[in-house]
């Protein structure tokens, strides 16, 4: 057997860093978000997919026909039936192409799609993702990731574990309720500027402070409020976008980092935040960046007030100006996808299209997801803008 | 610059209807252990992990992989899981090999487990997947539907069901040197024609059974080759093709793919070959490990990737193309039919077909193989990939 010489990059120089000028670059061409709605009565989660979908391809100038491949962020589960990827693969591009699913979240799909094209045997693909929560029991969903000796008989799902979290975290940082309260108010009104978003109504920091619980220390209106929706991506890379000049980036894929804790709602997990920690860390060394302040955008996945003050100490932020202009989770919340969502707001920061609340000169962006019990699971991707 | 892929070590465990002496857990973690110390390698070793796992529905626990992770020495790494039903397995290979081949990680390893028998009856799971206002009602489950699959093929080309009973056949007798096998023995073509019929014209022989086991599988990049592996296999080449969900969409004269060829095995085999350099598959290929959970996927699949006409493979069998000795040993292992492990089953094909390149394959190995191809096949005949391990990595320039 011949061996080939090892590589310029070895790996042991740079175990993830992103390319940047040696062609194998991946670019968003276009991102698409559904309509926002707490409760889609009106079209079928085929059609929430299609359209959504379809709008992304149009948007990015690419037919259907040129895709070489898609990646689908989708859980069973939620979508209340067995392998729905068979139904939806279609709605969401993947007809006589290569369709692979990932169940973790939507973020986890387009680090994987990400993937697919540094691989260099793909060049044009989508990435979606959806939730329909308003058909779904979430809680039971939740509960039934619960193992059958330990976990289970507890009966404990998003809400019990979420507020463990809020608990740990409290702890862990002296986090009070004063500030969740704050954080909560100041997210629903970067929503209110979100076109998005749903546009709930702000509530006051009474109001927050004045709700009433549902898992200590977790009060009512300190929680995101579950949305329907689905997002698409159109990915790209190098020699797409040289065969297709029309084609314009929105942005570059500058790194993706993901990890996911241990099974087990300790203590210890909850307030070490390790997979946050790395995905955070792994994303930022690949993007070339060494800290939240070299971010002008951070969309975070905060499906509590505690969560956003837990994780802008975890990533080291400081400017509070760069959190979630989109409102994030209180702008929407299609649980699964809510990340999903979170890396095309990003991409719309860095290419300068978010509206009304777009961040002045964004060049750099990051997109957060969390995902399992307890945010055993996170996800982060860094987004850079094009130059010129 | 893209990274060459190679295959440093696995394990699969034996397979059998029941596995009451551990938990999904340790059945995942069984096979973590035994790729690592198949590759000589530890849990840091691995930079990351790709879950393959398909419907939880038969085992009651949601994302039962996030249970796993702490059992496949994955806490604090990166690790998603990847779940394209029957297909699976093979998808969570080319995930992990995506992983490695973009240049993210070192190492990858693909784990996962199944214990389809915790559910009463698997087929009232698999009928749910059908749709609820058009075809669950017809009433379609995945016996009725490769029914009347095998009924089109054995019409269209002239074939009878002794021609595709002898696969079976051959299938248990293979499986006799494999130790992991689920069913196997000495049948005979009698004995599948006189088994039970349970959707005409398939009969229980023509059905693979419900396994439990698990598997798991460990890439790295060349680096991690020279360290650890003295003969790995390198995947050369890796595709898939999705067909449409509906059924009537692959029966009619404007369909794309039709129903009857198993549409996208073609071009996911086209597109698979072209990347590991393959121009003649019957030739250049030794050893095929076709996901076969009924014997008519096993003709569709050698017409549709090239090693015969269509029509042809039955007739071909006869003549011995397809014995371990022929042009093309098919199924060494004995294949899905003898070993169904939903979860992981195309990681198992995977496996056994890097491992007759590594010269891994104990009894069942064939003499000489410089490439073999793995498949698997998910929802009804809906999603297709294919992925090729070869003796030496390719590039598109040629062999180093």
């Amino acid at each position: 057997m011949m061996i080939e010489p090892p590589p310029p990059h070895a790996r042991d120089d740079a175990p993830h860093s992103a390319p940047r000028g040696n062609g194998m670059n991946a670019y968003v061409l276009a991102a698409a978000t559904s309509p926002p709605v707490a409760t889609e009565h009106y079209r079928r989660l085929e059609e929430l997919i299609y359209e959504t979908s379809r709008r992304a391809l149009d948007t990015a100038g690419v037919s259907r026909g040129q895709l070489d491949h898609i990646t689908i962020g989708a859980c069973d589960e939620l979508d209340g039936r067995p392998i729905s990827s068979m139904l939806m693969a279609a709605p969401a591009g993947g007809f006589a192409t290569d369709e692979m699913k990932v169940t973790d979240s939507g973020a986890s799909a387009l680090c994987l799609g990400y993937a697919r094209l540094r691989s260099g045997d793909v060049h044009i693909g989508l990435v979606t993702s959806w939730c329909k929560s308003s058909k779904t029991d979430v809680e039971a969903v939740m509960r039934l990731r619960g193992d059958p000796f330990f976990t289970r008989p507890l009966a404990i799902g998003a809400l019990e574990t979420d507020a463990l979290f809020a608990q740990a975290v409290s702890e862990e940082y002296g986090i009070t309720e004063d500030e969740v309260g704050r954080r909560v108010v100041l997210a629903y009104a970067r929503a209110a500027r979100n076109a998005r978003g749903m546009r709930h109504r702000e509530p006051t920091l009474v109001e927050v402070k004045s709700s009433s619980y549902e898992a200590t220390p977790l009060r009512s209106a300190q929680r995101a409020p579950l949305t329907d929706g689905a997002v698409s991506m159109v990915l790209a890379s190098d020699r797409f976008l040289k065969a297709n000049p029309d084609c314009k980036p929105l942005a570059r894929v500058a790194g993706a980092g993901w990890a996911t804790d241990s099974y087990r709602i300790s203590a210890t997990r909850l307030r070490s935040m390790e997979s946050a920690r790395t995905a955070w860390h792994s994303a930022l060394s690949q993007a070339g960046l060494s800290a939240a302040k070299d971010l002008d955008v951070i969309e975070l996945e905060c499906q509590t007030g505690y969560h956003e003050a837990a994780y802008v100490r975890a990533f080291g932020i400081t400017d509070e100006s760069v959190i979630s202009p989109s409102g994030g989770a209180f702008a929407q919340n299609p649980l699964f996808c809510t990340g999903l969502v979170n890396a095309a707001e990003a991409v719309l920061q860095v290419s300068g299209t978010a509206g009304g609340v777009q961040r002045p000169n964004a060049r750099w962006a990051a997109a957060h997801s969390c995902h399992g019990y307890a945010q055993q699971g996170n996800v982060v991707v860094m987004f850079e803008a094009i130059a010129g | 610059m893209t990274q060459t892929v190679a295959v440093l070590g696995a394990y699969q465990s034996d397979f059998r209807t029941h596995i009451p002496d551990h938990t999904f857990v340790e059945q995942a973690q069984l096979a973590a252990v035994g790729a690592l110390a198949d590759a000589g390698m530890a849990g840091d070793d691995i930079d990351a992990f790709v879950f393959s796992l398909a419907p939880t529905h038969f085992m009651g626990v949601a994302d039962a992989d996030r249970w796993a992770i702490d059992h496949i020495f994955a806490a604090g790494k990166p690790i998603f899981r990847v779940h394209t039903g029957g297909a699976t397995g093979g998808s969570a290979v080319q995930a992990g090999y995506t992983l490695v081949r973009s240049g993210m990680f070192r190492s990858v390893m693909i784990v996962g487990a199944e214990r389809i028998a915790e559910t009463p009856d698997a087929q009232e799971v698999l009928n749910l997947i059908f749709d609820v206002f058009y075809e669950r009602d017809m009433p379609l489950s995945t016996n009725t539907t490769v029914g009347l699959w095998t009924t089109r093929y054995l019409h269209r080309f002239g074939q009878t069901q002794e021609d595709l009973a002898r696969i079976a056949v051959r299938a248990r007798r293979n499986a006799m040197k494999n130790p992991h096998a689920h069913l196997k023995g000495e049948i005979t073509v009698a004995d599948v024609m006189a088994s039970k019929v349970i959707a005409y014209p398939l009969k229980l022989f023509d059905i693979c059974p419900r396994s439990s086991g698990s598997a798991a599988m460990i890439l790295g990049n060349m680096e991690m080759a020279k360290r650890y592996c003295s003969r790995p296999a390198f995947i050369n080449g890796a595709a898939g093709v999705t067909d449409t969900y509906w059924i009537g969409d692959r029966l009619s004269p404007t369909s794309k793919f039709e129903f009857v060829d198993l549409g996208p095995a073609a071009p996911a085999a086209r597109a698979c070959y072209a990347r590991a350099g393959i121009s003649d598959p019957t030739r250049q290929i030794q050893v095929a490990e076709l996901y076969d959970p009924y014997t008519v996927m096993y003709p569709v699949q050698l017409e549709q990737m090239g090693f015969c006409a269509p029509g042809t493979a039955l007739r071909l069998d006869k003549e011995g193309f397809w014995d371990m000795d022929g042009a093309v040993a098919v199924n060494p292992s004995g294949g899905t039919l003898c070993t169904n492990p939903i979860a992981v089953s195309g990681l198992v094909r995977a496996i056994d077909a890097a491992n007759q390149v590594m010269g891994r394959a104990g009894a069942m190995q064939v003499a000489g193989v410089r490439n073999a191809v793995s498949t698997a096949v998910g929802g009804i005949a809906q999603f297709f990939n294919c992925t090729v391990f070869g003796a030496e990595p390719y590039w598109a320039g040629g062999h180093a």
